[in-house]
């Protein structure tokens, strides 16, 4: 910890002394967004402890400028949907509510259960209502709680059974199920300033702390905005951000809806597709936050951590089977950066065989931020599906396709990465032939050439584009929107000042939470966010 | 997978241990002398079954309940079942107690006299001849016994525990004593026992080998149907800053088969929610080690400490009437039986016994910590 | 927007004499009210409620070999073999065509949202304009407390074909149990059943919704004119929900052919086609009661994913990658493996009918009271064909659809049937889709 905040001592320096200076952004809207599945749970377990069970499925979000953050912005809530948050509300309020759970979240109550007590439910709903909505509530939203409590205290005979119906109520109202911001002139309002910074540094609503900076005007000042910054990122917390950040960036949560066929793959099993995705992020945050070294390296990166789960796959020792252990591959193993990890190469893969195709795609998109086309309509498959040359590997499979002019333009970009990753199979497990023929890992990423995985791993970690990727990404993700134009510049300056810091990935961050461009609202009036809709699901151009 | 990639990933093991100083791993594969781990998947009683029971002349042996059936009158017989209505299964707690004064006849099984136990009349058997002989007089280490040809000819095979239970339903082909304990042990985790062969030079021959035995602490790896995976990782179960077990045999592999010179070992035996333990003495093994990845069979025999036997026996009392045996016939007749290892006045204290045992490559990880007992 | 229709009020004001306990007269509902004697309309004279339905199956047909193309009289071929029973309620419609208006086709993607929306997709992704079961579900679905019930065979809630727009869409219940558990869980009043007793907690849910609709007005005031627009349909949501509990307080109304389901087992859940299978019988058996049991008049079923990922157990190749790779047979003229799974969705939809088909109500089943709108999103997977993409009705709609016959499109646009469709279900409607797509010409053929 002493260690770390001396770091950030030294970034502080840096930041305040030399280097580029900011370059001036009129930002882009403000945006509405709705509460993701992991920000929901993170801030139900903030709010009201981890015991309360939020049993229950979220509707997917569509991925929007390649983030699910920015799909957000334009998700509504539609029947199906709010039946669920419904269900969960009530779920939520009865837990809280209980005779387990009152003492200490309720905290106060009328001598008689029977009765209704509106000064302990005014102190109540004004205390949580002020977490779930991130900013005070008004007199009036607190009246209508406590006038339903007592309503409904009425009704069942009992206060805390009536208590729970208000905050059913604010559970389930678009203030808190919808990120709102606010705008003071030309900058974000201090709660939602909060806001922007506690759903980037930690994936959660601001904690009392943070809102009391924001009420207290402190977030206004440079210093009172910086310590509250440096406070976020050397907490423990700042993980569960980064965890989320990559979650999105790197389209993890697929995961969950992950199949294998199990004849095939024995070694596919629910945990190891769980492990398979906790491995990269615990990667990226060893990588990234607890050791802080270059952003690149996760691409050539052989130090990780598995479950046994993972090492039945991966076909190494683990030492503690029981839980997580730190891993290393040794410096000639073919498994090279994340990649080459069952959260990737399965995850890129067919339920039975690997993807040279799918894993391309996933590269050029998810980590270089590059465009590949949709494949077209009129594909004939007729060369391919000569019977009489049968194609053994993917390689061949494949060449047939790039002979073809419809098919060439894309699986060019595709396929000569995809089959340096070839020696992995659709599980990820390690092979050196597919159907009794070698492979041929070589090719070449944007003009450099390579042997194999390993050294595709390092084309990508000198890729220009991936630092770049990581860095528009970053941003776009901390605004919950595609950038504008006039926000270029900025782009730039944070490119450049990244690459200075050495890739550092919590220096980007931080230079983004404390960025006068993180804050600034187009004039287009306070919390509108007519672009949100407008973005649509294009996706990035390159 | 191939060897040589086998080979890389022992290779890999070898650095992480160096890495980090922390616990070492065995692994099926490390460059020289390589380590080669194993999980025992399946241990059971190596019973030899003819097509036609040919082995068993008599028919199979005679359990507890026909016995404690027999004892009984009419008038006792129409009260228990009901007249037909309440099962065997519901009588089970009852049929043991047939002791004169109601005591429990696993537990006291000198206290009645049933007939003699039908024994394997057979001459083939899976084993080892451990004694030496090929007539089975006795010896300083044996008493006189009756021998077997070995299935696959060898002469003078000993194997006293199958005489005793090869004409038993439950050790049968379709019993369910063996096959029930390993699917316990499969789903339950417990009992598991590891095989580390080190000093291995060449896996296919090498005249000095180590084979060592542990217990591990962590339940099998399955894949989603629940069949046993290979390379799972498992940590040997310690006690005091060593081995709970760890007895270590010398042997040498020739064309891929492990023998071994006999040694004394004590293994855990997880079975029917019995913990007892194994003691077995000259203890001796053929193991037929797979190329590439796939399963290690073989042959285990040796001395089963009578005592140590019987104490799994009796505490599997609850299974009379599954395995139908009796109690007090099969103490008659294993005390018969015994072959080995004679007391100060002659009388033997140990049965000559084979296991057939498979083994699927694992790595075994060994703790530089006490690591807790189950 | 000729599709756009107006809802039905939400019941609102129902439960508002109920706060508190007072017992108060409730309005019927109209379906309390019995048969007529000949069991094929309410006493009233009213026919039967009437349900629509959506069936889904990817990768189309193998061409020549699924239906005759050389006669109007429906002849089903080796691969529909196993629709030939349910002939005589089937209508095949082929050789209609779905133009894009110069959108490319996005494969797999572009052909269901044209049979199902009238609209051709920009990006892949895109909604226009809702599907039609929501146009239905907006019309008739009110009365009932599910307004839709949607599921998907392949484990994964994303493979949805219902939306109303890009960004609300109706994810599947993949789930028999998790299906079980929302319709014939807490909160289902057996409509047969002498007894009734609404619970408080209803009323106070209903205080909650106020609370909650209270909220909203406060919170839109902040917003811009887009986000104005998705807090509509926040609104719309919270008002189904209402409309749900108001209809849970209410004495439910008879339904003779309710038979309450049983609980399923807890099955597993993949793109394997046993287990697709399995799932499919089980969502379809639960989906059938509680359409008879009138928790819903609207259902979609995919049987499989629009990339349909069914495969053997133990293959390495999907029924999608088989369309694509697999080699013709020279002997046979087509590709052996994806023909076969082609059958397996028609066997699938087979049993669909026929689970439709073996509950008796009123007179007849409830196929004859229903209409299901089966249909691929391509025709010929293997080039990613999307004209003469395969679509059937089956069932009459209560009366309103002639059934076994063979239409030939001759590239007329697939919104043809769908506008037939929504006709038939009642919708006023004259002219259906956008673009090339628009139509105004239903299928006079087979409307009554």
């Amino acid at each position: 910890m002493i260690r770390k905040l001396a770091s950030l001592a030294l970034l502080s320096l840096t930041l305040a002394g030399c280097g580029p200076t900011e370059p001036q952004t009129t930002g882009g809207p403000a945006v509405t967004r709705r509460l993701t599945e992991s920000q929901y749970r993170s801030v139900i377990a903030d709010v009201f402890g981890p015991q309360i069970v939020v049993a229950g499925r979220f509707d997917p979000l569509l991925r929007t400028d390649g983030l699910l953050t920015i799909g957000a912005g334009s998700a509504t809530v539609g029947a199906a949907a709010f039946e669920r948050f419904h269900a969960l509300a009530r779920s939520i309020a009865a837990q809280v509510t209980d005779t387990t759970n009152r003492d200490v979240l309720v905290g106060c109550g009328p001598q008689d259960l029977r009765t209704a007590d509106d000064s302990c439910a005014t102190e109540f709903y004004s205390r949580i209502g002020r977490l779930l909505f991130r900013r005070p509530l008004t007199t009036d939203e607190v009246r209508d709680q406590v006038k339903l409590a007592r309503e409904a205290t009425a009704v069942r005979g009992d206060f805390y059974t009536g208590l729970a119906y208000g905050l059913q109520t604010l559970l389930e109202a678009p203030d808190f199920l919808f990120v709102v911001e606010r705008a003071n002139g030309k900058q974000l309002d201090d709660y939602a300033k909060a806001t922007r910074l506690s759903l980037l540094l930690w994936n959660t609503s601001p904690d009392d702390v943070l809102l009391q900076a924001a009420e207290g005007g402190k977030l206004k000042t440079e210093d009172g905005l910086k310590q509250e910054v440096d406070r976020m990122i050397a907490s423990p917390r700042f993980k569960d951000g980064v965890r989320a950040f990559f979650t999105d960036m790197l389209s993890l949560d697929d995961t969950t809806n992950l199949q294998k066929d199990t004849t095939l793959f024995p070694a596919f099993t629910l945990t190891a597709a769980n492990d398979g995705k906790e491995q990269t992020l615990r990667t990226l945050v060893d990588l990234l936050v607890t050791r802080n070294v270059d952003y690149r390296d996760i691409f050539t990166t052989r130090e990780t951590h598995i479950s046994n789960a993972l090492g039945l796959i991966y076909r190494v020792g683990v030492n503690d089977p029981s839980g997580w252990s730190r891993f290393d591959f040794p410096s000639d193993d073919p498994r090279a950066g994340i990649q080459s990890q069952v959260g990737f190469v399965a995850l890129h893969s067919h339920p039975g065989k690997s993807s040279p195709t799918l894993r391309g795609k996933a590269i050029r998109e998810l980590l270089l931020c590059q465009r590949v086309p949709d494949p077209p309509g009129n594909v004939n498959f007729d060369k391919f599906n000569d019977p009489d040359s049968p194609l053994r590997t993917a390689r061949e499979r494949l060449a047939a396709h790039a002979n073809d002019p419809a098919c060439a333009g894309c699986h060019k970009l595709t396929d000569p990465i995809g089959l340096a990753l070839e020696n992995f199979d659709g599980l990820g497990q390690i092979r050196d032939n597919e159907n009794g023929a070698a492979l041929d890992l070589s090719g070449d990423l944007d003009g450099v050439k390579y042997a194999n995985g390993a050294e595709l791993a390092k084309a990508l970690h000198d890729n220009p584009a991936a630092a770049s990727c990581v860095v528009n990404r970053a941003f776009t993700y901390a605004a919950g929107r595609q950038t504008v134009s006039d926000e270029k510049a900025f782009v730039v300056y944070l490119e450049k000042t990244f690459a200075d810091s050495g890739y550092k990935f919590p220096s980007l961050i931080r230079r983004i939470a404390l960025s006068d461009a993180f804050y600034a609202v187009s004039g287009q009036g306070a919390g509108q966010s007519p672009a949100a809709a407008k973005a649509g699901t294009t996706e990035d151009k390159s | 997978m191939s060897r040589s990639n086998i080979l890389k990933l022992g290779a890999a093991l070898a650095l992480v241990s160096a890495a980090f100083a922390g616990p070492a791993l065995a692994a099926s594969g490390a460059k020289s002398p390589r380590t080669l781990g194993y999980v025992v998947t399946q241990w059971d009683y190596a019973t030899y079954e003819s097509p036609f029971a040919d082995e068993c002349p008599e028919g199979l042996a005679v359990g507890n309940d026909e016995y404690w059936w027999r004892g009984l009158s009419r008038a006792d017989k129409d009260k228990l079942t009901n007249t037909g209505l309440i099962q065997p299964i519901d009588r089970r707690g009852t049929a043991v107690l047939r002791g004169p004064q109601g005591e429990d006849v696993c537990w006291k099984p000198e206290i009645v006299k049933d007939p003699p136990m039908r024994t394997v009349k057979g001459k083939l058997a899976f084993g080892f001849n451990l004694d030496g002989t090929t007539d089975g007089k006795a010896t300083p280490k044996s008493c006189a016994h009756e021998k077997f040809t070995g299935v696959d000819n060898t002469p003078g095979v000993d194997n006293q525990v199958y005489r005793l239970l090869g004409c038993l339903y439950g050790w049968r082909r379709n019993g369910v004593m063996d096959a029930y304990d390993d699917e316990e042990r499969r789903n339950s985790g417990r009992g598991v026992i590891l095989m580390e062969i080190t000093n291995v030079d060449d896996a296919r021959n090498d005249d000095a080998v180590d084979i060592t035995f542990y217990r591990a602490i962590d339940p099998f790896s399955l894949d989603a149907t629940g069949k046993i995976l290979p390379y799972g990782s498992y940590r040997i179960d310690m006690a005091n800053g060593k081995p709970r077990y760890g007895a270590t045999a010398k042997g040498k592999i020739v064309n891929g088969v492990l023998t071994t010179t006999p040694i004394d070992l004590s293994l855990p035996y997880y079975a029917n929610s019995i913990f007892a333990e194994m003691r077995l003495r000259d203890m001796q093994f053929r193991l037929e080690l797979p190329q590439g990845e796939g399963k290690a069979k073989g042959l285990m025999g040796g001395y089963y400490d009578f005592d140590k036997w019987w104490e799994y026996m009796m505490k599997a009392e609850f299974l009379v009437a599954t395995g139908d045996w009796s109690c007090p016939a099969m103490w008659e007749a294993a005390h018969r039986l015994a072959d080995g290892y004679p007391d100060k006045d002659g009388k033997c204290t140990a049965l000559s016994t084979a296991f057939k045992v498979e083994a699927l490559p694992a790595f075994i990880v060994h703790q530089d910590r006490t690591a807790a007992a189950r | 927007m000729s599709f756009l229709i107006k809802r039905p009020a939400a019941r609102r004001e129902i439960l508002r004499g109920l706060l508190g306990g007072a017992a108060v007269a409730l309005p019927l509902p109209y379906l309390e009210i019995f048969l007529n004697t000949h069991g094929t309309a309410l006493a009233s004279g009213a026919p039967l409620p009437v349900r629509f339905g959506t069936w889904f199956w990817s990768m189309g047909h193998t061409p020549g070999y699924a239906v005759d193309p050389n006669t109007d009289q429906l002849t089903f071929l080796k691969e529909c073999e196993a629709l030939t029973p349910y002939k005589s309620r089937i209508n095949y419609f082929g050789y209609f065509n779905s133009p894009l208006d110069g959108h490319p086709n996005h494969v797999h993607q572009s052909g269901w949202i044209t049979v199902r929306t009238g609209t051709a997709p920009p990006k892949p992704a895109d909604i226009l304009a809702p599907t039609l079961d929501v146009l239905v579900s907006d019309h008739i679905g009110g009365s009932t407390r599910f307004r839709s019930l949607d599921m998907g065979c392949t484990g994964n809630p994303k493979d949805s074909l219902t939306a109303r727009s890009t960004h609300v869409r109706n994810p599947s219940e993949v789930s028999p149990i998790a299906l079980y558990a929302r319709v014939f869980g807490p909160g289902f009043a057996d409509p047969n059943s002498a007894e009734f007793k609404p619970d408080p907690d209803l009323m106070l849910q209903k205080s909650v919704l106020s609370g909650v609709e209270e909220q909203r007005k406060r919170f839109e005031k902040v917003l811009g004119a887009a986000d104005k627009a998705r807090m509509d349909e926040f609104a719309t949501s919270v008002r189904e929900l209402e409309h749900q509990l108001a209809l849970q307080s209410e004495k439910p109304a008879p339904a003779d052919a309710c038979r309450i389901a049983a609980k399923p087992d807890d099955m597993p859940m993949g793109t394997e086609l046993p287990v697709a299978q399995a799932n499919h019988e089980a969502l379809t058996k639960i989906l059938t009661l509680a359409v008879a049991c009138n928790q819903t008049r609207v259902f979609n079923m995919s049987f499989n994913d629009t990339l349909s990922s069914i495969r053997k157990p133990g293959t390495a190749y999907t029924h999608h990658t088989l369309t694509h790779e697999e080699p013709v047979d020279k002997n046979l003229g087509y590709q052996p493996e994806a023909f076969w799974f082609n059958c397996r969705s028609m066997d699938a939809l087979a049993a669909f009918i026929k689970a439709f088909e073996s509950v008796r109500e009123g007179a007849g089943t409830l196929l004859d009271n229903t209409l299901i709108f089966a249909h691929a999103e391509t025709s010929f997977a293997k080039i990613h064909q999307i004209d003469n993409i395969p679509m059937f009705t089956i069932g009459t709609a209560g009366g309103k659809l002639k059934t076994g016959r063979h239409i030939a499109g001759h590239g007329d646009p697939v919104t043809r049937v769908g506008l037939t469709a929504l006709q038939a279900m009642g919708l006023p409607l004259e002219k259906w889709g956008q673009g090339s797509l628009q139509t105004a010409k239903p299928i006079g053929e087979i409307l009554v």
